[in-house]
């Protein structure tokens, strides 16, 4: 956890290698990258724990090497989903998409050759590493030290955020290369760009009630009193008071999260899709549209809560339906997709896969949360299954497709290599079918159990009909995560052993990171500045030799094209 | 003081945005061919600008990071029977009239400025800052009064409220007067365009601040 950190302390002696080139390096890529091992890292670590919270679930009396030696209490297991939520949400699902993902393309994608603020963005990269150590760290000590610690981590993360929110739009206004219009710009752009702007509204008020919760821990305030959530909850599930304040403070700053994460997963699918089909993005300025509702979405519902309820983490007045206000423009983005699908020649290469899966479980997890809307949440605790199952399915799974089509997409301009293609589609196939294995049963467990427990008969019936099924969907887990481990041999053989990919544009795609050689040089684009002359998805333009015209080239060698057609 | 890891680290925003509008880009850490990038990167993108954007970002930012605890005081205040009201320091209307005089001093300086008048803009730009001091050194004297009368930050949360606005507007003001002293050390020399725009850009901040106080001591005012 801490040791690319410590080990990096310790071997500071003065030499030009490693620590400037990757430890301390304010160039962008150098930070990207960093952002995606600590992704790639907290993903695997994050897994593990789920693998230790359904080992538990299904054999609760089995030894567990590692939780038996902190005690089983209930706390406890509350904190490991805590924090397996937290590595997830923060480190995975936030982090990877937008601050690694957009540190490296970002800049590329619009002609700059660094961020607007470089020793910010490596400020931010560290405050990122030490909430993650931090957040690690709360689940080791005593409970109630451990809720201060991981508030002081969450705060840290927001602060890291911001800064980094800052950094990405500051560079989207002003560091644009010539003749990148606001038209022009990639959907990723507009993506990372819409959600940077997000990211510094709700941040500051994540930071706030951060500041509000740790004075009350700390300096004995009284905010935000845990008894009004006590005093809240029916009589039964009061058994331990740390364990539900574990879920609640986590909702709370997850609930806020789920638009961050998912806006840039949005773009980079769009962004997937059209290069893959060959097709422009049918209805881009749609698209943006939708891209800035969900956007203010976002914002309107979750800041809303936060305001009506004085931000009050204990409120259950929070917790709202993300699905039900991100309806319209999500339906717009799905639309836009099978539109460009449509009659489309669609090159189906692990990226496209992932990309494909993306929507399925985005429309599948979209499903279900027309279901939740309608129900009671506060009779359905917010740790029931069928939360569980839509939550995971619509954003754990759903976004982590998006990363790894992603990763496949960008691999070659990463580290000039690709990806093993037959390993990465039987990674994803069998990732697939693995994750509707798990996550679906769990919505019918969720209406087991709630139809049981509405209907009155005793929780002991309602425990042994979910049995089987609990089974079922802890053993179709174990495989997806041994699936993972195909990935992982997938990315470290590509790594050094992979098919090389140095041509430029590997892919025919049209944005200007496609331009430079793979991987980027030092300052990105050489000695000239480049120059924009058209819009991200020129497919298949008619009476043009090629099915593409790259962003940079001149309306001159567009027309040769053309004429030559003519 | 609560939050005290999280706060500096936007300060650091400010105090990087408001006076970073140094002459150099951001030092390379070591990086290969960073001199020659950073030529460049100057000519390609105009760097006052980048500076004044993200003031203006960090601006809202922090806007929206002090409307979320506004919000929590007036939804607290108005959902509590009992709330104990806490009769404000004196010395605060004093501390106001102070930072009131300060915003008005770094205009003035920024006219000499613009009259290219350099000994004057130093002048009223110390003057600035040195009212700064004061203003932090008053709401410590205002802290020292409450203490005296037995109103800690737990005392109830009225209290809490006072403590925690006053120590988040004086650490974010901290950051100005950092900003402050960046401007008035800073030597800009072969750069003519710098020290004008480094002195706006730390001076919208500075009148936000000071604005954010009014609307504070408002608040605490009429909701008490």
């Amino acid at each position: 956890m801490g040791n690319d950190d410590s080990g990096a302390n310790h071997s500071e002696t003065p030499q030009t290698g490693f620590l400037s080139r990757y430890v301390f390096s304010t160039n962008h890529k150098a930070i990207g990258l960093n952002y995606l091992w600590l992704a790639l890292f907290s993903v695997f670590l994050g897994m593990a724990m789920s693998l230790l919270m359904r080992l538990h679930l299904v054999w609760p009396g089995m030894h567990l090497p590692f939780l038996s030696s902190l005690g089983n209490s209930p706390d406890r297991y509350a904190a490991l989903a805590t924090l397996h939520g937290s590595l997830m949400v923060f480190l995975v699902l936030t982090a990877a998409p937008q601050a690694g993902f957009g540190n490296y393309f970002l800049p590329l994608q619009i002609g700059a050759r660094e961020m607007a603020f470089p020793v910010l963005n490596l400020l931010a990269f560290w405050a990122t590493v030490a909430s993650f150590v931090g957040m690690t760290g709360a689940f080791l000590i005593s409970p109630h030290s451990g809720i201060t610690l991981w508030i002081v981590s969450v705060a840290i993360f927001c602060a890291a955020s911001l800064l980094n929110a800052l950094n990405f739009s500051v560079t989207t206004i002003d560091l644009r290369a010539q003749g990148m219009t606001l038209p022009r710009l990639p959907l990723t752009v507009w993506a990372w760009f819409i959600n940077a702007i997000l990211g510094m509204l709700i941040f500051s008020i994540l930071l706030a009630a951060c500041v509000c919760l740790f004075s009350d821990r700390l300096l004995s305030t009284h905010f935000f009193p845990p008894s009004y959530l006590l005093a809240s909850q029916p009589g039964a599930v009061v058994t331990s008071a740390v364990s539900i304040l574990w879920q609640r403070l986590f909702w709370f700053f997850a609930q806020a999260e789920v638009y961050i994460a998912m806006l840039p997963c949005f773009g980079l699918v769009t962004h997937l899709i059209s290069t893959f089909s060959r097709k422009p993005v049918w209805k881009e300025r749609l698209v943006v549209l939708a891209l800035c509702g969900v956007g203010v979405f976002g914002f309107c519902v979750w800041g809303q809560h936060m305001f009506s309820s004085g931000m009050n983490p204990f409120s259950p007045l929070v917790f709202s339906l993300l699905a039900s206000s991100l309806g319209l423009p999500a339906t717009i983005l799905l639309v836009s997709w099978l539109g460009t699908l449509w009659n489309a020649r669609i090159q189906l290469n692990t990226a496209m896969l992932f990309t494909l899966g993306f929507i399925s479980l985005f429309l599948s997890g979209g499903l279900s949360g027309i279901f939740l809307a309608r129900q009671d949440l506060a009779a359905a605790a917010v740790s029931d299954d069928f939360v569980t199952g839509h939550f995971h399915l619509v954003m754990g799974v759903a976004a982590t497709f998006a990363i790894l089509g992603a990763l496949f997409f960008w691999f070659p301009k990463l580290f000039g290599r690709r990806l093993n293609e037959p390993l990465g589609k039987l990674h994803f196939w069998i990732t697939f079918a693995g994750v509707y294995c798990v996550f679906m049963p769990m919505h019918w467990l969720g209406l087991i159990a709630h139809s049981r427990i509405s209907s009155g008969s005793p929780l002991a019936s309602v425990a042994a009909a979910g049995s089987s099924i609990r089974t079922f969907i802890t053993v179709a887990m174990l495989i997806t995560v041994f699936a993972q481990g195909l990935f992982l041999i997938n990315f470290l053989w590509s790594l050094f052993r992979g098919e090389k990919a140095e041509e430029c544009n590997f892919w025919r795609a049209t944005t200007l990171e496609w331009s430079v050689p793979s991987p980027p040089p030092a300052d990105d684009f050489g000695p000239s500045d480049p120059v924009v002359y058209r819009g991200a998805y020129e497919f298949s333009v008619p009476d043009v030799a090629e099915d593409f015209v790259p962003q940079h080239f001149a309306p001159e060698q567009g027309a040769k094209a053309r004429e030559s057609g003519e | 003081m609560p939050g005290t890891t999280a706060i500096p680290d936007i300060e650091l925003i400010v105090e990087d945005v408001g006076g970073g509008g140094g002459p150099t880009p951001p030092p390379g850490g070591g990086d290969d061919g960073d001199g020659d990038d950073g030529k460049r990167r100057r000519k390609e993108s105009p760097t006052p600008r980048r500076y004044s954007t993200a003031i203006a970002l960090g601006i809202v930012s922090i806007l929206m990071f002090f409307m979320a605890l506004s919000s929590a005081f007036i939804v607290l205040r108005r959902g509590s029977d009992a709330w104990v009201t806490v009769h404000l320091p004196p010395v605060l209307w004093a501390n106001t009239a102070v930072l009131l005089a300060s915003s008005f001093t770094l205009e003035v300086a920024r006219r000499r400025l613009s009259l290219t008048d350099l000994p004057g803009f130093r002048k009223f730009w110390m003057v600035t800052t040195v009212l700064g001091f004061v203003f932090v050194a008053g709401q410590l004297i205002a802290w020292r009064q409450l203490v005296a009368q037995g109103i800690y930050i737990a005392s109830n949360q009225a209290s809490s409220f006072f403590y925690i606005f006053t120590a988040a507007h004086g650490v974010h003001l901290l950051g100005g007067v950092g900003a402050l002293l960046y401007v008035l050390t800073r030597k800009f020399d072969n750069t003519r365009i710098a020290l004008p725009t480094a002195a706006e850009i730390a001076s919208y901040y500075w009148h936000f601040m000071d604005g954010l106080w009014v609307f504070l001591l408002a608040l605490l005012y009429l909701g008490k």
